[in-house]
């Protein structure tokens, strides 16, 4: 089998969304859709197929080279190692699984060939991050995904809160993306390449100040993709986009592309632990703020949102530690069943009739039990119950910070055990409220398509059973993900078992914790009253207004300076006070023209006058 | 020569002075038309008298010139005279002032 045939994986939902993108709409619906659905599931096959060649060192092959330009030398090229092949196989299989769902979702919807011409596109880019082995191919797609989630996000762009949801997730991000495009610069001058093999392979070179400068850019880079602080405001607010879309964007795409770009770069992020501190600080920081403000959330894919955000600074948090297994670990687990709940969360509010406000909602579970079963399920690993995969991805997060040595890290285990509980209690807020007591407002009444029904259910599946992939030596595992991945899955230490069974124990009790808490808070009903702190943490900490005020507000004035003050006044008066001279000074000589033959013949004479003085003046002066 | 040359300059100075104040000065067609031949015949007799001086013959070939291109030029402004008053009913110069700005 030629190596060649890996490009078949980004390409083919590249062509089949030009296909739907030039054509869809002269194309009969169903054939369109399956396009849609056939190119993610066909790259998903060929990723299996293809599975043997991620063994050993991995596969690098070269389509064609792309720019050649004296010394850069840019090659179309994949690298086909154990960690992209796995990041493929969850991104392709956990994007088909939407794309069905879509198809079910966006039933109704006129404008489906622009829909699922930018799913496609969207999925392309992120094979294109995931596969990459050059950096201006990977930014290719990073940039690609952005553009992907700005158009999908403001899909029904009519509404103008959607379209602005959407420019801010393009804007917030690319603040991110400006210090990745610094870093790879950066990295090409240095190694004189952009392989990214070979920078890796080069990475010990690095003086240490030099490597956590780089590191750092990467991070506030993978920052922006992967909403963690301080360019965390854009998550929330992309819940404007159709379901499907929330559940690509928290679940196979984006989010988890600054993950994997930690991940990808590890050799090089291992160089420096003052990096890698604040890669943990960061993700640990983001899991508490977003834990917190999902507690109060009303509108039931802002929870979600919130706690993508949080379970990502999970992942953050693994790699800081150093352990990239245990990210990439929790970053399937999280794919598995955060697109299965947010895909529940589309059918929960197609039953509502599209109520998202999850105060009014209740009683649902006797109504949709497939809906119901599967969003439990889902909702378990994401509280991470004990025995779900949600659990042992966590704990392995946990294990590794506890493993890191450093007494920052005891600090920030500290922090992800709060989070724990927190988590715990607001998924099962988000549990009892929709699902628990009576319909408090509307009464369920739509039907769903089965297409939105059944995949959900491989999803919740593989969440519960995704313990699998990795569970550890001290419930009888092998570490079956770990070992895979061999020497890429970085360089954590793993703790005694002594303390990785009080952690796994510790978290255990922050689950129960958090299910007794919210069964007494919320077990009736939601919370009637509004305290100062429910209304604080609803708005994200006032996240919105800080950046208002501090970045904003400020540049706001700023341009209104150089628009009204510079620009008005300036250059604008100048040029103004020109043109009006020039316009006084022919409205003058205008008087001269008037149209009289004789005014004229007197001119003529007085020139004559002045021509012939001046003529003698000269003679005068000449002698 | 007889005429002494200065004399013929004052002369031909004060005709084309005279020309001028009378195109000047007046607001009839035909007295600006007429005022214009004074001017040119003083420029003639300037050159006729300048040619004498020197005993070159240029000055009065130039003359003839003068006398045809003069011809014509007051056959065509006469012929636009008649129309511009068949067109106006006036001779009045100030009465056509179209060309106002």
């Amino acid at each position: 089998m030629t190596p060649k045939i890996l490009f078949l994986i980004p390409l083919l939902p590249l062509l089949c969304g030009a296909l739907n993108a030039l054509a869809g709409r002269a194309l009969p619906r169903r054939l369109a859709v399956a396009l849609a659905v056939g190119g993610v599931a066909a790259a998903a096959l060929v990723t299996l197929a293809c599975w043997p060649l991620a063994d050993g060192g991995g596969t690098r092959t070269v389509l064609y080279t792309w720019l050649a330009s004296g010394k850069l030398q840019v090659p179309m090229a994949i690298y086909f190692d154990r960690l992209s092949a796995s990041m493929t196989l969850m991104v392709t299989s956990v994007a088909a699984l939407i794309h069905l769902y879509a198809v079910g979702y966006m039933k109704e919807e006129e404008a489906y060939a622009r829909f699922f011409a930018l799913l496609n596109l969207f999925v392309f880019a992120m094979l294109a991050i995931v596969l990459a082995d050059n950096l201006l191919v990977l930014f290719l797609g990073w940039e690609g995904v952005g553009f992907c989630s700005y158009a999908l996000i403001g899909y029904w762009y009519r509404e103008r809160k959607n379209a602005e949801a959407g420019r801010k997730a393009f804007l917030v991000t690319r603040v991110g993306d400006v210090f990745l495009g610094i870093g790879l610069l950066w990295l090409f001058r240095l190694f004189g390449t952009l392989s990214i093999t070979e920078i890796n392979a080069g990475a010990h070179y690095l003086p240490p100040v030099l490597a956590t400068i780089l590191v750092l850019l990467l991070l506030a880079g993978a920052c922006g993709k992967s909403a963690q602080m301080p360019l965390m405001t854009w998550l929330a607010d992309a819940m404007a986009g159709p379901t499907p879309v929330s559940a690509l964007i928290h679940a196979a795409t984006m989010v988890t592309a600054g993950v994997y770009l930690l991940c990808r770069f590890f050799p090089l992020v291992q160089q420096s632990p003052a990096a890698m501190g604040a890669i943990a600080s960061v993700g640990a920081l983001t899991a508490l703020y977003a834990a917190t403000c999902a507690l109060t959330q009303r509108e039931i894919k802002r929870v979600l949102a919130y706690s993508t955000m949080s379970q990502i600074g999970y992942m953050f948090l693994a790699v800081g530690a150093g352990s990239v297994s245990a990210a990439m670990f929790h970053l399937f687990t999280h794919a598995f069943f955060k697109a299965c709940l947010f895909m529940g969360a589309g059918c929960i509010i197609h039953l509502y009739g599209g109520e998202n406000d999850i105060s009014r909602m209740g009683g649902l579970g006797r109504r949709s039990p497939v809906v119901f079963w599967t969003f439990l399920g889902a909702a378990l690993c994401l509280a991470g119950v004990p025995l779900t995969g949600g659990f042992f991805s966590k704990d392995a997060i946990l294990a590794a910070a506890a493993g890191g040595g450093h007494p920052l890290f005891w600090l920030l285990l500290g922090v992800g055990l709060v989070t724990a509980l927190l988590t715990a209690i607001y998924t099962f807020r988000l549990l009892y409220l929709v699902f628990a007591g009576e319909c408090r407002e509307h009464e369920p009444d739509h039907h769903l398509s089965p297409l939105m029904l059944w995949p959900l259910v491989p999803l919740a599946l593989l969440g519960l059973g995704g313990g699998l992939l990795n569970l550890p030596p001290m419930v009888g595992g092998g570490e079956t993900l770990t070992n895979y991945l061999g020497s890429l899955a970085g360089s954590a230490h793993a703790p005694s078992h002594l303390a990785e069974s009080v952690l796994a124990v510790a978290s255990a009790l922050m689950v129960l914790g958090g299910w007794l808490l919210a069964k007494r808070l919320y077990g009736r009903g939601p919370a009637r009253e509004e305290s100062p702190l429910a209304g604080f943490l609803l708005r994200g900490w006032g996240a919105d207004r800080m950046v208002e005020l501090a970045i904003l507000a400020p540049f706001r004035a700023f341009s209104r300076f150089f628009w009204r003050g510079i620009d008005g006044k300036v250059v604008d008066g100048l040029l103004d006070s020109a043109a009006r001279g020039c316009g006084a000074w022919g409205e003058g000589l205008r008087q001269l023209t008037t149209g009289r033959i004789s005014r004229y013949l007197a001119a003529f004479a007085w020139g004559l006058v002045l021509v012939l003085g001046w003529f003698l003046v000269n003679l005068g002066w000449g002698g | 020569m007889i005429v002494p040359f200065a004399h013929v300059l004052a002369i031909s100075a004060a005709m084309f002075l005279m020309g001028l104040a009378c195109v000047l000065v007046r607001r009839n067609l035909i007295m600006i038309l007429i005022g214009v031949e004074v001017m040119l015949n003083a420029v003639g007799l300037t050159l006729a008298g300048a040619s004498a001086l020197w005993n070159q013959v240029d000055g009065q070939i130039f003359v003839i010139f003068l006398m045809a291109m003069t011809s014509a030029e007051v056959s065509i402004s006469l012929a636009m005279v008649v129309y511009l008053r068949r067109r106006r009913g006036t001779i009045d110069a100030d009465a056509f002032d179209e060309m106002r700005g």
